[in-house]
Parts: C-alpha cells; structure tokens; sequence
C-alpha cells in the first residue's frame, strides 16, 4: 500500500444527540488530491471540522502519518501540518492582509520560517504582495480565496484541506482556483477538497469519496466516478440520456 | 468666577472624569470582544486597586504613582487566574449567561471580602501633592486629575500599539473577529484568552489608581463604575480601543455637563437616555463604521 498521509479509520461524530458522520473512513495517500463530495448537508464540512480537531469523533481514529490526532487539540494539529481553509474564507477582515499572513504561520513549526513561506505565497499570488498592507476585507473575492489559501500555505502544511473554494466566485476565477490547486499538488502538497462543483473537482482528484447523509456511499478514482451514471444524474445534474 | 468659567471647569472636570471611565470600558471591550464576556465585576476591580493603592500608600509610605509598578504586576497575574480560574469554560462554550454569572458572584464576594478588610466606610489617597492645582485664569485643573488623564491616554496608546504590533496582539484581534477562525490558525484559544483577561484587569487596575488619587471611594462603588463603563464602550463601539476611551470622555462630559445644566439628579438619568438612543440608533457605536461589530 503506499504511502498514506491521513487514515480516517470509521468515525463517528455527533453535535449534541444528532449524529452527523456514520463510521465514516477515508484515506489521503501523500502527494495526491482527494476531493469529498455531496450534497448540503451530507456532513463533508463535518468531516474537515474533525480532522481539524474543531469535534472530536465518538468512536474511530484519525491518523496523520500513522500518529492519532483524534485526542489533540487543534492547535496541536495545525502545528503537525493539517491545515483547514474553511467555507467562506473567514479571514479577519480588519486585519491587513500582511497580519493575515503572519497569523497563517503562528504555530511554533512555521514561525522560524515566516519570510521564506512570505515568498512562497507572494510568488504564488503577486496580487496580495501591492495590497498587503490593505484591510483584507476589501479585497475582492477572488483575492479574498488566494488569500485565504495563502494563509494556510503559511503554516507550511503537509495536508491542506479546502472547504468550498470555488463557492461564490466566477466561472473565470473558478478556474483560476482549480488551476492553483493543480499548481500547490506540483508543489508536493496534499490536498482534500470539498467542492460543490463536483465536475471540477472530480477531474482534478485522484481519489474521491461521496458522502450521502452522513455516510461514505462511494469511493474511488476521480475519473471511475466522473464516467459513473449515478454520480453524473445526482451531482452533476446531467441527464442521462435514454436509448 | 464668571458663568463661561464655571462652565469650561464643569467641561475639564468631564474630561477627566471620563478618561477613567474611558480605559475602563477598553478592558470591558476586549473580555467582551474575545470571549463575549460580560464582565460586570470590572468595577469592582478598579476599587480593589484603589484599595490596593490605599495599603500600599498608607502601610509603606509608596507614593500612588509608584505603587502602578507593584499593582500592574498583581493585576496581570490576577487576571490570568480570573480566566483559567473561572471563566474558562464558560469562554470555551461560548455561554454568556453563565459567564455573567459568574462575574456578578465574583462582583459581590469582592465587594465583601473589601468590606471586611477596609470597612465600609469611604477611602481615599491624599498625597502631600494631592491639592496642587494650575490655575489658567479662574479654572482650576488639579495636578493629580491630570496626571490621571495623562495615564488613561497613555495606556490607551501602549494597548493600542500592543494589538497592532505584537504577534499576540493581533491573535487577540483576529480571535476578538472569528475565534473558530483564528483557532485554525494554531492560535492556542486559551492562551489569547487569558492575556486578553491579564489586559483588561490591567486597565482596571490603572483605573483604579487614577481613581483612588482623585476621589473618595468605598467597597459597593464598583457596579456603578462598570455599568458606566459600558455606557462608554456602547458610545465607543465594541472591539473599538480609541473609541471606547473616547466613548468614556463624552460619557464624562454628558454627565458633568448635565448636572449643571439640568439638575444632579438627573445626571444618572441623562447618561441613560444617552445610553439608549446610542443602543437604538448607533448600535456600533458612535466613532467609525460597524466593522468590529459583535457577530452572531
């Protein structure tokens, strides 16, 4: 088996007394890009939030290269390498887009190395080096997502995990985005992605689970599920066309 | 002394008065921003400080503006066992009944612990420089009024320039915006948290020393200095370190002003109805837009 970066091995997870993930596994083999997708409400977001240590699982394990974080706090997580561009960006709008950065390489393992990550992210998006100084909430949306996965590259990640990143943008910067995910897995870095535009997102996976309420009720290759009929009817609203 | 006069004295004394209300609310504003905290005990505080400034003043002969060194030191430490003490958890799971709670107990049990060890009965530092005032025509402006407005501005600038220029600073902004975001960043919550807490006690404390050179206090004085400290970060806006110090000095002047114009006995009153048409109208406060307005 190769190398495996995060083994989820059949978690549960509740809010309260409603259970949201169901024995749910998946694995992210290093260098590759898994996308996760489903409908609202399935419990992807579910699923990012527990690796993040955000919930932590009633039964199950999480690993990261073989070591359990189902126990740490987040924190401790980030500081391992797993980090979460959530839905919706959430960056601190009253910040300047220099301080977002800098928070991005808070934890001990990235703090040494906060002008080399600098670089990296400003080779990578030059737009946000002429508006660092800028309250990041003025940013446009398009800028708003670069500096969002900015941010999380700033941690130096091994795993990066992005929540919807194309939610809300434009067909051109669409692409954009999932030609800049391509762009970080050239780079060496791992990503789980949880995309609505499951088209994309299945192009551009190597590996790709569906979740339907709570449960993993497909997996495989990104372009087995992209030629399923099933996955084409429900999620990418194509109609198969009868004989 | 003529009516204009009277008027610019009744105008200083506002000010003055204000500045402490001022970094009052600054403390309040940064427990409410980062954990949604309605720390109602942080008059109390202040009192303890001045009471603390009292002791050390009258027990060992430390002048009052010496005695901030020692008092700042105790408050950063007291605030960070407030925090980890009592408010921790319910900090972590976002419960502000809870939290008001607790505060309101920690308000009365310092109110009683002070009673018993200071009496009821009114305090207050008076140094042998305690009535030197400069006189500018017939006004009259005590020195140590405006030593006290001298350090609420110049606490207000260091807390300023702590956010803006330290990593932990801007953690405690980022946290006061979205703490589940700034979590995802690493940042451990608790430790913003509890510096965050350590600060705002701080603030109390300085508060409190201003006021002990300055007024006459007692043990039950708190509530009614943190409920007007959250008249001043209402005006101010919440999350906002200028404009909760600057929400204090209207404050001030609102009620100064008021008692002479209308009457003592509706100061109380006139800062109120000010309180509730800033509610009804600028719920962000009076300075700047909405931007660090408390989210949902």
């Amino acid at each position: 088996m190769a190398n495996q970066l995060l083994e989820v091995k059949g978690i549960d997870v509740s809010y309260g007394d409603i259970q949201a993930l169901w024995d749910v596994s998946i694995s992210v083999e290093e260098g590759t890009i898994v996308a996760l997708v489903g409908a609202n409400g399935a419990g992807k977001t579910t699923l990012l939030k527990t690796i993040s240590g955000l919930i932590h699982p009633k039964k199950g394990e999480i690993l990261l290269s073989g070591k359990p974080l189902s126990n740490l706090k987040t924190q401790d997580i980030v500081d391992l390498g797993i980090t979460h561009v959530p839905e919706g960006r959430r960056l601190f709008s009253d910040l300047t887009v220099l301080e977002n950065l800098k928070l991005g390489a808070y934890t001990p393992s990235a703090r040494p190395f906060f002008a080399d990550s600098l670089e990296r992210v400003y080779n990578l998006f030059p737009i946000l080096k002429n508006r660092q100084n800028q309250r990041s909430g003025t940013l446009s949306g398009g800028e708003q997502q670069m500096l969002a996965i900015g941010r999380a590259i700033m941690a130096r990640p091994k795993l990066i995990m992005l929540d919807e990143p194309s939610l809300g943008l434009s067909p051109i910067l669409v692409k954009t985005i999932f030609d800049l995910i391509g762009t970080l897995h050239e780079q060496k870095l791992t990503i789980l992605l949880v995309e609505q535009n499951v088209n994309q997102a299945l192009k551009i996976a190597h590996q790709a689970y569906v979740l339907k309420t709570g449960q993993i009720v497909m997996s495989g290759r990104g372009d087995e599920l992209l030629a399923n009929e099933e996955i084409r009817k429900t999620y990418i609203g194509e109609r198969v066309r009868k004989r | 002394m003529s009516d204009v006069e009277l008027i610019v004295q009744v105008f200083i004394n506002g000010i003055l008065f204000g500045s402490m209300y001022g970094i009052a609310a600054i403390g309040l504003s940064l427990i409410f921003g980062t954990m949604r905290i309605v720390f109602i005990a942080q008059g109390t505080v202040i009192v303890l400080s001045g009471y603390f400034c009292f002791w050390l003043f009258h027990l060992f002969g430390i002048d009052p503006y010496l005695s901030l060194i020692p008092i700042i030191i105790i408050s950063l430490l007291l605030g960070t066992g407030f925090y980890y003490g009592l408010f921790k958890e319910s900090a972590a799971l976002k419960d502000r009944i809870g939290s008001l709670l607790i505060a309101v107990g920690l308000m009365f049990f310092l109110e009683n612990f002070m009673t018993v060890v200071w009496t009821p009965n009114p305090r207050a530092v008076v140094t042998s420089y305690g009535f030197f005032a400069f006189h500018i025509a017939d006004i009259n402006i005590t020195l140590t009024r405006l030593i006290g407005l001298v350090l609420a501005i110049v606490a207000t600038l260091g807390i300023s320039i702590f956010l803006r220029k330290t990593l932990i600073g801007t953690a405690v902004r980022a946290t006061s915006e979205d703490a589940e975001a700034s979590t995802l960043m690493g940042i451990n919550p608790n430790r913003v948290n509890a510096v965050t807490f350590a600060i705002g006690i701080g603030m109390a404390a300085i508060a409190g020393v201003i006021m002990a050179t300055t007024y006459s206090f007692d043990p039950v004085y708190g509530l009614d200095f943190a409920i007007k400290a959250l008249v001043a970060l209402t005006l101010g806006g919440i999350g906002r370190v200028v404009g909760a110090l600057l929400g204090g000095i209207l404050l001030g002047l609102i009620s100064s002003l008021g008692a002479y114009f209308v009457g003592t006995d509706w100061s109380q009153g006139i800062v109120f109805a000010v309180f509730l048409l800033a509610l009804t109208f600028r719920p962000y406060g009076l300075f700047g837009g909405g931007g660090a307005g408390e989210k949902a």
